[in-house]
């Protein structure tokens, strides 16, 4: 039984399939459609450019034997009989994986028929049909949604103003440098970008939303309110599950609760490398679906690979291997950061713990290489731009 | 109908466990040479379309750099997802080294 039918509930159904499992396999989703990859609702999807964002043909979830379960909601669990209220009625499960992610934070006093909120597909097509030229969208939190919205609703001809309490955009996620070099690159989009500024409330106004805030009002005909995500584990937590924004999973995604795992952005997992931590990364929800559906199977199995996020406005790519946060003894960086084409990358104990890079995919994955294998590489290799990083490493 | 090829690379320029991005009649194609056995593959992740030739191969996988998408370097077939495989194009090499590919 897996309830929530994102990238993590299909990683787990597939993976459960894989893996030999001949039961049935229950996937439960509450929105109207078959599980699809949300990085695109605010890229090629919501400028109208991805022709497919599934994650599975049709016809995969008939040939797999999987019982799609699609706008259907699940409302309670009692643990201890393994049982789930599944639209309304009782169902029995041997193993229930709960991977029902996350909904956009609201802020209250914020609805209507011209302020967006972005989680769904459904949502990236209500603000799609918004963006056309002259329009003028505002949107509040520069954070990665926030900011991909921004440049994909540039390259669509609307005019975009982004406000943002921190002093530069992306700042929690990648600091107040690299949020700098994000900050010009918004500004030379033509984005105006606001930092610093305070949002106290929203009105309503004949000509749309009129957003309040320290500095002043801002008039616009399309509002996003991109402030993050919120865990709703009420469920769980009423039926003994232990959750603290988001359920408690060991490394190997099990609650502690017999028959119950839980997997993706709903998750708060506790990871070999990094402790504790709650990601609403694409790549993490995949790995822990796969990892969730081999520990359902009684697997003596963990998720202990580094994280991997990465970020896509206009023809700049940023990613991110490791944890941005991670300690590091140094901090290497190779290529200009001002330039916008570099990798950075952290050393604790000579070696590499954290690898991030704008513009140079090729670099990161060199250095995602030398994450993963752990061995000595000296700074003066890693700053160096005529050593080739896929023969980096050992010798000083 | 008969093969169409085209000489696309020296076998000497691409070394066991590399691979290189060419073009080949305006396609451009990702070559790996899997332990001294040459594959032809479309360079285009199945994803979201972003050449492969900027990610990994270790010698048996090759791993998109985008999306950490990773499919098996001798048959293309996916391994993380499984359920969608990279386009092969035939490939052989002549014998004076020469790799040639049919794109068509």
């Amino acid at each position: 039984m897996i309830v929530g039918a994102g990238v993590a509930g299909a990683s787990a159904a597939a993976t459960l399939r894989a893996e030999g499992f001949d039961g049935e396999v229950l996937l439960v989703g509450d929105e109207p459609d078959a599980p699809y990859e949300r990085p695109p609702l605010s890229k090629a999807w919501l400028s109208g450019q991805a022709p497919s964002i599934e994650v599975h043909p049709p016809e995969f979830y008939a040939d797999q034997s999987i019982e799609l379960l699609t706008g259907t909601r699940v409302t309670g669990l009692d643990a201890a009989a393994r049982r789930v209220v599944v639209g309304g009625s009782a169902v029995g499960y041997d193993a229930l994986l709960v991977a029902t992610g996350g909904q956009a934070r609201r802020l209250r006093g914020m609805a209507g028929e011209r302020v967006h909120h972005l989680r769904t597909r459904a949502d990236s097509d209500r603000l799609r049909a918004q963006l056309v030229p002259g329009e003028r969208l505002v949107v509040l939190g520069a954070g990665f949604v926030g900011c991909e919205v921004a440049a994909t609703a540039r390259s669509l001809g609307v005019d975009v103003t982004v406000l943002e309490m921190a002093g530069s955009p992306l700042e929690r996620a990648l600091g107040p440098e690299i949020g700098g070099v994000f900050a010009g690159i918004h500004r030379d989009a033509g984005v105006d970008l606001r930092c610093g500024v305070r949002v106290d409330a929203v009105s309503a106004a004949d000509s749309g939303p009129v957003v309040h805030t320290d500095r002043g009002t801002v008039e616009c005909s399309v509002l996003l309110v991109a402030a993050g995500m919120v865990r709703d584990t009420g469920i769980w937590e009423a039926a003994g599950v232990p959750c603290d924004d988001g359920v408690l999973v060991d490394a190997g995604c099990r609650t502690g609760v017999p028959g119950v795992f839980a997997a993706g952005d709903v998750a708060a997992h506790d990871h070999p490398r990094y402790g504790r931590t709650r990601v609403e990364h694409h790549d993490s929800a995949v790995r822990q679906g796969a990892i969730a559906a081999q520990a359902m199977l009684g697997r003596d199995v963990v998720h202990d690979q580094p994280h991997w996020f990465w970020s896509d406005q206009y023809v700049h790519t940023v990613q991110s291997c490791g944890a941005p946060g991670v300690a590091v003894d140094e901090t290497v960086v190779r290529g200009r950061i001002d330039e916008a084409s570099f990798v950075r990358f952290g050393l604790r104990d000579g070696r590499v713990v954290s690898v991030l890079g704008l513009g140079r995919p090729r670099e990161v994955m060199a250095g995602r290489k030398l994450l993963l294998g752990g061995h000595p590489v000296s700074a003066d290799q890693l700053r160096d731009e005529s050593v080739d990083l896929r023969r980096a490493g050992v010798r000083r | 109908m008969t093969a169409n090829w085209v000489p696309a690379l020296e076998l000497d320029e691409l070394w066991e466990g590399e691979m290189t991005a060419v073009t080949v009649g305006g396609t451009s194609v990702l070559l790996v040479n899997v332990d001294g056995d040459v594959r032809a593959y479309r360079n285009r992740c199945p994803h979201q379309e972003w050449a492969l030739d900027e990610g990994d191969f270790d010698g048996e996988i090759i791993t998109c750099s985008r999306h950490l998408w990773e499919f098996d370097a001798r048959s293309g077939a996916g391994r993380n997802p499984a359920t969608c495989s990279l386009s092969v194009f035939p490939c052989r090499v002549d014998e004076v080294g020469m790799i040639h590919v049919d794109v068509r």
